[in-house]
């Protein structure tokens, strides 16, 4: 809890020989994270080119062919296989390939060129048709002297366009068949228009049909000879058919075999291609969990006894972190994920999570406070975790935080004396919200205070943790930017309470004192790092930004506190709401009969829905916003062990 | 505000709110455009959400480098967004980051005309975690491919595939790129609006709000662009503009394509915009002025979206644009210290431009 499953930094120096054996080991021990860099330098090719990211295009071209022989064939690529897979020699599945795709290719090809040139045919055909009653020879159109025509093919999206852009010119628009996505049309005009006509033609991306000139005669003579042709081209369809299912009946497990092996292999030599490359020797670089790295060690020496492997703890200036597994409980774990949406901790942070655990359930239940709606949260909560329901599996990992804010309802409704809405059943253990609004608001804003107090503490440890001493000191979430809040608070609350314990004028040099090193952190964390420059920039820009920093520090402290007051709000909120259900119950049903209780039902449970809706996201708008900022950078990596199928599409 | 919003959008609400709090704000702005070169542009930002992007050795952060450092910003919000929000919505922000892919598939074409190397073409791309077509694979394989013919049969079973192929017969004729990219995105713009139109109800209303400024912009500046720098006929404007608009609708585009007063029609679309009255002269600068305006203008509508019911697409779509205009204005910013121009030069650009309300 609080900190990630401990990692252990992994170096192994490989022999070249057996540095195939040894990735395809890590990848089947299924606990190794690969380190690499971000995303840039990978991408961007930055550093020497190895044999290997060849082999990585190369087997990125090999399944492309692959998969082009599957498409040619009808087949699919089938499931991943579950036993180990091993490398492929790229020359040897590149011949297999070129054998597949010999078999494959001149059926293919006569497919494709015949559904092609019947495709043109059929075009044709349609073309004529149209004018099939027409006893002129179709040289003479092709040469008309006043008419303009432009049979072609055109986007579906551009038809009308193309008819508004020419909406000034006599034409007309035919348009003759469509597919998906494109249409062939014939655009009738005037040959005088012809400038104007080809230009918007042209801009609609409509292309020319040029008709074969081999067709002559009548259109009824085209026909019949366009007919003929058709005919002897869906004969040659047929055959070229028939030889592909053959090819598929006897290939298609081989294929799909291939298609995997080769999937397998890129992942294989895409990860070799990023290890660092000695004359004779790889330097692969990762983690594992501390609990794994002795099986990981056990696992790599058998398949290569030379291997030198170097296991250690995370160095604290290592300029890469270790990935993270979050390490809770299974009662904290529902949690975790408000935490991951946020960002993932990084490996010397403290993880939120408890801390979230805490804090939502209290403030959610602080604004929600009632018995009876807190326990059907509660049961909706067991409901989802038990995962009994089938249709709400999905939902399961929110059975936690149903609970926990059950929970913390029930508690607040006993001391609300809150049921179902009903004030008068309990006695209240401390007061209720619609009677005491003062009360309550200043009840918030001091667990606010609490809470905010507890995100400062969070980051001083946080800092003491990654021994960043300037930050825990001078930040201002660090011990100088809490004395700071607890001096202006003291002054305020000096201010209302004569007999405040602390004197005034020790609270003013405090905060003068704190604020002055909150102003000029930058300044102190350098001194104390022994970093130099200690202001970058100009010392005017610098005076500047450290005025308005501060001027922000403060506006921060003053709104976040006051952010919690919604909480005060709230409760009162959902008094409010409840009291309205009763008042239209009364309306409804003055005696109490059925109309009264059907409202009073329906009234809780749009409550509950409703409102309970709203308050969880002010509870996680206060968490993230309020909260999460004054401690929280979330920039780490999770955890995530190299397979040989995962799959990667980041640039 | 329905409970079925309020349901829907809890989580995506609550992380908006808070990627919203990190937008810089206008005193580090201020000291942006103050800061006396590159390197105290990257301590000043190094106190920012993009500490983490920037974290790498000085040498290697380039201003080039660090720009597309930052843009890994984006996609890691444009990621984490996706992942919150529910269907349809999570589908139209899907469609609106593929706009990033469509950039990146023009720049590649763009790179293999000019014969630009596998690297030097991976240095004008965005950052993509979330790659539908363009993976680094496909990329290396079209720009091996050497030609734009093969370079597009790569692409053969996309859904770029067909538009590109029909553009492919004018590219042959004209042996210019143009008739690609505009194709592309045409076709890019229409399939943003259909997934729009595809929402219903608070949702749709929202997300032609937030995207329909920025797209009818888009549709503006290409058609003024058309005809006074390209000087195209009107059949021509109309057949590479869209129909399809919020503010700006079709009579405006067609207005602007039969030679009618931009000026007029820009202040018939936009009557509170301050736009200048030089827009059909190709030297006068007054395009450009009309594009920082309409900057604003979406800038603006989208800070606009986070007041009153937060509950809808409109709130994480409006905080990636102004996420998006917030790294375009930083790239400004470090070309402008990385090449030492006086910050009198380009303060301009910023005045008034303010991206965050300064409030949660």
């Amino acid at each position: 809890m609080f900190r990630s499953q401990t990692m252990r930094k992994v170096d192994l120096i490989v022999p070249e020989g057996d540095v195939v054996a040894v990735t395809e080991a890590l990848a089947a021990s299924n606990v190794f994270h690969l380190a690499r860099s971000r995303g840039y330098a990978a991408s961007a090719g930055i550093g020497s080119r190895t044999p290997w990211q060849d082999y990585t295009t190369a087997f990125f071209e090999l399944e492309q062919r692959v998969l082009a022989v599957m498409q040619a064939l009808g087949a699919d690529e089938g499931h991943a296989p579950q036993e180990g897979v091993h490398l492929l020699v790229p020359s040897v599945a590149r011949r297999d390939i070129e054998r597949l795709e010999r078999e494959a290719e001149e059926p293919s090809r006569d497919l494709e060129m015949a559904r092609q040139k019947l495709a043109k045919l059929e075009k044709y055909l349609e073309q004529i048709q149209l004018i099939a009653d027409l006893d002129v020879r179709v040289e003479m159109l092709r040469q008309a002297q006043f008419l303009f025509v432009l049979p072609g093919t055109i986007p579906l999206a551009n038809i009308d366009r193309l008819r508004v852009s020419l909406e000034h010119v006599p034409i007309v628009l035919t348009t003759l068949s469509r597919d998906e996505h494109v249409a062939t049309v014939i655009l009738f005009g005037v040959r005088r228009d012809a400038d104007v006509l080809t230009r918007a033609a042209r801009s609609a991306y409509l292309n020319p049909i040029v008709a074969p000139e081999v067709y002559t005669g009548t259109p009824a003579d085209v026909i019949k000879a366009l007919e003929a042709s058709i005919a002897r081209t869906r004969a040659q369809i047929a055959t070229a058919e028939t030889t592909l299912q053959q090819l598929y009946d006897m290939r298609v497990r081989h294929l799909r075999h291939l298609l995997w092996r080769i999937r397998a292999s890129h992942s294989l030599v895409e990860a070799i291609g990023g290890y660092e490359h000695l004359r004779f020797t790889y330097i692969i670089s990762g983690w594992t969990p501390a609990s794994e790295a002795a099986s990981l060690r056990r696992k790599v020496l058998e398949v290569s006894s030379q291997a030198i492997i170097e296991v250690e703890e995370p160095g604290r200036l290592d300029p890469v972190s270790p990935p993270v597994v979050l390490n809770n409980p299974f009662a904290l774990r529902s949690f975790e994920g408000l935490v991951t949406n946020y960002g993932y901790p990084s490996y010397t942070e403290l993880d939120p999570t408890p801390l979230l655990a805490l804090t939502f359930p209290l403030i959610f239940g602080l604004m929600f406070g009632d018995v009876g709606h807190g326990l059907l949260l509660m049961l909706a909560g067991l409901l989802l975790a038990s995962r009994r329901l089938r249709p709400l599996q999905s939902l399961s990992s929110i059975g936690g935080i149903l609970i926990g804010c059950g929970a913390t309802s029930m508690g607040f409704g006993f001391l609300y004396g809150s049921l179902f809405g009903f004030e008068d059943v309990l006695k209240p253990l401390w007061l209720q919200p619609l009677e005491e609004i003062t009360s309550i608001l200043l009840a918030a804003v001091a667990v606010g205070i609490g809470v905010l107090t507890l995100g400062m503490l969070y980051h001083i440890l946080n800092a003491a943790l990654a021994r960043a001493w300037g930050n825990m000191l001078c930040d201002h979430s660090g011990i100088s930017g809490m004395v700071f809040y607890w001096s202006l608070l003291g002054l305020v609350a000096g201010a209302f309470m004569p007999d405040f314990p602390i004197s005034p004028v020790v609270l003013a040099i405090l905060a003068i004192l704190s604020g002055l090193v909150v102003t000029f952190s930058e300044v102190f964390i350098h001194l104390i790092h022994r970093r130099r420059p200690l202001i970058a920039g100009g010392v005017g820009t610098y005076l500047m930004q450290a005025f308005f920093e501060l001027f922000e520090t403060v506006i921060s402290f003053l709104s976040n506190t006051l952010s919690y007051v919604r909480m005060g709000a709230f409760a009162v909120a959902h008094g409010a709401l409840s009291l309205v259900v009763f008042i239209i119950a009364e309306i409804i049903s003055p005696g109490k009969g059925i109309g009264y209780w059907l409202d009073v039902v329906l009234g809780n449970l749009f409550v509950i829905g409703f409102e309970g809706m709203i308050v969880a996201i002010q509870t996680l708008r206060l968490e993230y916003y309020e909260f999460f900022s004054k401690f929280f950078a979330g920039g780490g990596e999770r955890y995530s062990p190299f397979s040989l199928f995962s799959k990667e599409d980041g640039l | 505000m329905s409970p079925r919003g309020v349901t829907a959008y809890s989580l995506v609400n609550a992380t908006v709110r808070a990627l919203y709090s990190n937008l810089l704000s206008s005193t580090t702005w201020r000291a942006l455009v103050q800061a006396e070169d590159y390197d105290a542009v990257l301590t000043l930002l190094g106190k920012t959400v993009y500490a983490s992007y920037l974290q790498l050795e000085r040498p290697l952060l380039s201003p080039r480098r660090a720009v597309y450092q930052l843009r890994w910003h984006l996609a890691d919000v444009y990621e984490k967004l996706i992942r919150v929000t529910p269907d349809p919505g999570k589908q139209l922000l899907i469609d609106l980051w593929d706009h990033y892919e469509v950039d990146n598939l023009k720049a590649t074409l763009r790179g293999i005309e000019a014969g630009a190397s596998l690297d030097q073409v991976r240095h004008l791309l965005y950052p993509m975690r979330r790659a539908i077509v363009l993976t680094t694979p496909v990329i290396e394989q079209m720009v091996r491919a050497g030609d734009i013919d093969r370079a597009i049969g790569v692409l053969r079973g996309t859904l770029y595939y067909p538009t590109l192929m029909h553009a492919l017969t004018r590219y042959h004729t004209e042996k210019s790129l143009f008739p690609l990219e505009v194709a592309l995105d045409l076709d890019y713009r229409r399939r943003l609006w259909q997934s729009i139109d595809r929402l219903k109800g608070l949702d749709h209303e929202q997300a032609l709000r937030t995207l329909g400024v920025p797209l009818d912009a888009d549709n503006l500046l290409w058609a003024i662009r058309y005809r006074v720098y390209h000087r195209l006929s009107a059949e021509e404007i109309i057949n590479y503009t869209l129909p399809l608009g919020y503010q700006v609708q079709d009579v405006h585009i067609r207005a602007i394509a039969n030679g009618e007063d931009i000026a007029a029609v820009v202040h018939q679309v936009y009557p509170n915009l301050a736009a200048p009255e030089n827009l059909g002269d190709a030297e006068g600068g007054g395009l450009a002025q009309l594009e920082r305006a309409l900057q604003q203008h979406i800038v603006d509508t989208c800070r606009s979206v986070f007041l009153g019911n937060p509950f809808h697409i409109g709130v994480p779509l409006a905080y990636v644009w102004l996420n998006e205009y917030e790294i375009r204005n930083l790239t400004v910013i470090i070309e402008a210290k990385a090449s030492q121009v006086s910050p009198d030069v380009f303060a301009a650009l910023f005045e008034g431009l303010q991206m965050s309300s300064e409030s949660s």
